[in-house]
């Protein structure tokens, strides 16, 4: 899907000295992070860590306080005026699914394609089933949410985000909200949109899913990325104390 | 107590169908006006547009604190004298009183539905806006495409169940001498004298539309709580 020159990686999103306040709160503090085209980043982290509010101040859902992101070249800032620019090339996938209650599945992933992209009805349709398809949910097209497994509606939401053809995928724990043996396909799904070479930031806590999918782990912890590593690094020998806590206290 | 005739409501029912008709449009065109107009007044709160957002939060308070009946007044007495200082003559305009019927029933109607409607888009789970942001929906499709049609849905049982209020209202244009079901059945009754069957027969007939009615808000609610359109 995506181009992939060894060597040579562009980076598509830029974070420089990130500060988030909430109120009084702060939820990142000097964050500093760079996303290469076709790198696969894996955040994790305790509560409250900051890792859901920095992905989403990637696509501007959250707007930051101090420091820069950039993304697919275009700073991000208050004054922009073409925020769903970027938008259009950042796909996000929520913990809670927020489907469409009132359309079908097939409807939920053409709405944007017709109206942001303007492609036809018949153009978005095909795109669409193409898509279902490839999450091995095509059969379901014409139900509505509310008639689907939690499993089967994170699934449908992977695949209206990618009906837009994004150039990066944010994933926002996708498995929290599901039951236990719904996990797996969807991270199987996934796993085979990172094996097509998609960039991706995944906010997750599925440590077996990190190990098999991730170029890089980054670890936060209250507001700052505490450590950073390739998998086999970061779970073998983590090299900061509180890192060590964390995985001794969620791998078990 | 004399016998009850219904024969005498049977030569009268074509005068009595006008009658319902017109109450039937008047709720027609009551409902869309309102809904529409209401919808508007809605998002309008709903956005916090500075100084129009106030005015239309006095608006909605106002008509929703008055009685119809005084409404239906005003509008009849004071909108020709509004017209006329405003078109400079000084004369009062005549509106008439069909005219002032659609038009107040209307504005008083959106009244009540922007309150369904602001209501409604504030039950909306934020979730569905941030989907709709991170899809890069402009601002107009994410309510057009998503959010109003969730909010419309939610609220139709609602919504319907103050038309159907509506409906029974519109029999207040007696008091502006217009011929509604009320009023044919009230005219009827003064020539031949059998107010008894009269005034039975359009209750009846009330009750009908409105059980009718009724019945649809109960299969809307129970439609919409099996679709998982809780939040």
């Amino acid at each position: 899907m995506l181009e992939f020159a060894e060597g040579n990686r562009a980076s598509i999103v830029t974070v420089e000295n990130l500060v988030k306040r909430f109120g009084h709160f702060t939820a990142l503090n000097d964050v500093n992070l760079t996303v290469a085209v076709g790198e696969k980043i894996v955040l994790c982290g305790p509560s409250g860590s900051g890792k859901s509010t920095l992905i989403r101040c990637i696509n501007h859902i959250e707007k930051h306080d101090a420091g820069r992101i950039v993304v697919d070249g275009i700073e991000l800032s208050d004054r922009m005026t073409d925020v769903n620019g970027i938008r259009r090339e950042v796909g996000m996938v929520f913990q809670s699914f927020n489907l469409f209650p009132h359309l079908s599945v097939v409807e939920n992933c053409m709405l944007a394609p017709m109206k942001v992209r303007g492609l036809s009805r018949t153009d978005a349709h095909e795109r669409a089933i193409g898509l279902l398809r490839k999450v091995r949910i095509h059969d379901q097209a014409n139900k509505y949410p509310g008639q689907l497994s939690g499993g089967q509606q994170q699934r449908v939401a992977i695949a209206r985000a990618l009906c837009m053809q994004p150039k990066i995928m944010l994933f926002d724990e996708p498995t929290s909200a599901l039951d236990p043996e719904m996990v797996k396909e969807v991270l199987d799904t996934i796993v085979e949109l990172a094996k097509d070479g998609m960039t991706m930031v995944c906010v997750t806590h599925e440590m077996g899913f990190a190990r098999e999918i991730a170029d890089r782990v980054v670890f936060m912890d209250r507001g700052s990325i505490v450590e950073e590593a390739d998998p086999e690094t970061f779970f073998r020998a983590p090299r900061t104390e509180r890192a060590r806590d964390f995985l001794g206290q969620i791998i078990h | 107590m004399t016998s009850l005739d219904f024969s005498v409501v049977l030569q009268a029912w074509p005068y009595l169908w006008s009658g319902l008709l017109f109450s039937l449009a008047l709720t027609a065109v009551a409902f869309v006006v309102g809904l529409v107009l209401g919808t508007c007044l809605a998002l309008v709160q709903h956005f916090e547009v500075p100084v129009l957002g106030k005015l239309v939060r006095g608006y909605v308070a106002l008509m929703r604190s008055i009685p119809l009946i005084l409404v239906l007044f005003w509008f009849f007495f004071l909108v020709p004298i509004v017209l006329g200082h405003l078109g400079g003559s000084g004369r009062p305009v005549p509106i008439g009183a069909t005219w002032t019927a659609f038009i107040t029933f209307g504005l008083f109607e959106a009244a009540y539905y922007s309150e369904i409607i602001r209501v409604g888009l504030r039950a909306v789970n934020r979730g569905q806006f941030e989907a709709c942001q991170a899809l890069a929906l402009s601002t107009f499709d994410t309510y057009r495409s998503v959010i109003l049609p969730q909010v419309l849905r939610v609220a139709s049982p609602i919504i319907l169940s103050q038309t159907i209020i509506l409906f029974q209202d519109t029999s207040l244009v007696y008091v502006l001498s217009l011929t509604d079901l009320l009023g044919a059945a009230s005219k009827l009754a003064q020539l031949n004298g059998r107010l008894v069957e009269m005034y039975l027969v359009i209750a009846v007939v009330y009750l009908a539309i409105s059980s009718a009615a009724s019945q649809c808000v109960a299969s809307l609610r129970k439609r919409y709580a099996i679709a998982g359109l809780r939040r």
